[in-house]
This record gives C-alpha cells, structure tokens and sequence, in this order.
C-alpha cells in the first residue's frame, strides 16, 4: 500500500486590523488589482502604526501632490522601517 | 469587476445590512449604474431639521477612492443651512481638499449629518445668489474656501 502525506501550512499577516482602510478588502487576501494574496501584494505599515496594502498606499500617495497623508490619521506618512 | 466596483459592492453591503440612523441607500438606483448612488437623509431627531427628508445624489469616477465623490443634495428639499446652496451643492472639506480613501459613502453621510445638526440658524450661504448663477454643474470644480468651523 503506498501510503503518502500532504504537508499543508497556513500564514496569515499580522496587522492591527483584518481590512485594508484603503480598498476594504481583508488583509489576509489581496488588493483589487492583485489575483493572488501573499508576497507580490504585501502590506506595509507607516510610523504612524497604520497599515495598507502596499498598492493601495501607493496609489494613494501618488495622487497626492501637495501633503502626503496617512489616509486614517492624517498625519505625514512615513513608511515604518 | 473594477477595483472601483469591488469596493463600492463592500460599502453598498455594510449599508444594507447595517445602515446608521437617518441614512437610507436607494438599492434601486445602485442596481441600475453602480457609479450613481442616491441617499435618502433624514434630519436628526432634536435638530432644526427634525422630521425633514432629504436626498443626495453620489457620482464615483473610476479612480474611486482615490478620488472623492461627487456629491449634493438633489430633489424638492435641499436644505436651508450656511453651508448648502440652493442648487444642491454643499461646502464641506472632506468633499475635496480633505478627501481621505479610508472615507466612504457612509462616513460622509454622517458628517452631512452632522453639519446639519450643528446648526443654529436656517439661513442660506451669504453669496448664494451670485454662487448658484456662476457655479459648474459639478461642485467638485469650485475653488471652496473653508473658513467656518462651528457649522
């Protein structure tokens, strides 16, 4: 008899909150633009202690020209390091 | 679906399913073209505005949330407040300068909300007249100058 196993693992992202405040969808899948949640759609976080997929931040610091604000606390969005 | 429908499906459920008081999604104009909401509102209980129905009308761009809505009151009863012309169009920061992507229909519902509860007096903007005469169509191409906090 040719018994086998199937190794399964799951992750899951560690953020304060289980939706991205930017795009609604959890944080666990992936942004609207992304089919695959994961590494090509990580979540990056600011000093402010908010956190967004990166793309959705992106988008969103890019379409602003002037103050560059974090979308929940509108302080100055820096990227945590 | 676009990232734009995505995300306004998600708002369109959580107001269904758990609306805020006073404010009431019209489905049926939601079912018909998602990029054009309308919003019953109705004043707050104790406010000068207490009993009074009121319609907004929300128009989304592709870019949503990226880029905020256009929003105004439509219909026979826009209200008579400081910060609302009489064609519709209300002065209110997070409309455009203070626009946020963590906002939503909902959120603005209730500033609208708000704003008018807060009000002491019913009267129209003091440049109303030359406003309505002057103004696009779409109020989100009028250069607003917030100055009044306490409305």
């Amino acid at each position: 008899m040719n018994q086998g196993w199937t190794a399964v693992a799951t992750w899951h992202w560690v953020a304060n909150d289980e939706n991205c405040g930017i795009c609604r969808m959890a944080f666990d899948g992936c942004c609207p633009d992304c089919k695959l949640p994961g590494d090509d759609c990580p979540l990056v976080w600011g000093e402010c202690s908010h956190c967004f997929h990166i793309h959705c931040i992106v988008k969103w610091l890019n379409s602003q020209q002037v103050h560059q604000l974090c979308p929940m606390c509108r302080q100055d969005w820096k990227f945590k390091e | 679906m676009t990232s734009m429908e995505k995300r306004l499906q998600k708002e369109l459920q959580a107001l269904t399913k758990d609306p805020p008081a006073g404010v009431i999604v019209n489905t049926e104009s939601v079912s018909q073209n998602m990029s054009e909401w309308i919003v019953d509102l109705y004043g707050a209980p104790g406010s000068l505005y207490d009993g009074e129905k009121f319609q907004l009308s929300f128009k989304f761009s592709p870019r949503y949330p990226f880029d905020s809505p256009q929003v105004m009151f439509i219909g026979p009863n826009i209200p008579v407040h400081p910060h609302v012309y009489s064609n519709g169009h209300i002065c209110l920061s997070i409309l455009t300068d203070d626009w946020s992507p963590a906002l939503s229909v909902t959120s603005v519902c209730l500033s609208i909300v708000s704003m008018l509860s807060s009000c002491q007096e019913k009267k129209r903007p003091p440049d109303n007249a030359i406003y309505v005469k002057t103004c696009s169509k779409n109020p989100k191409k009028t250069r607003w100058f917030y100055h009044d906090d306490t409305v």
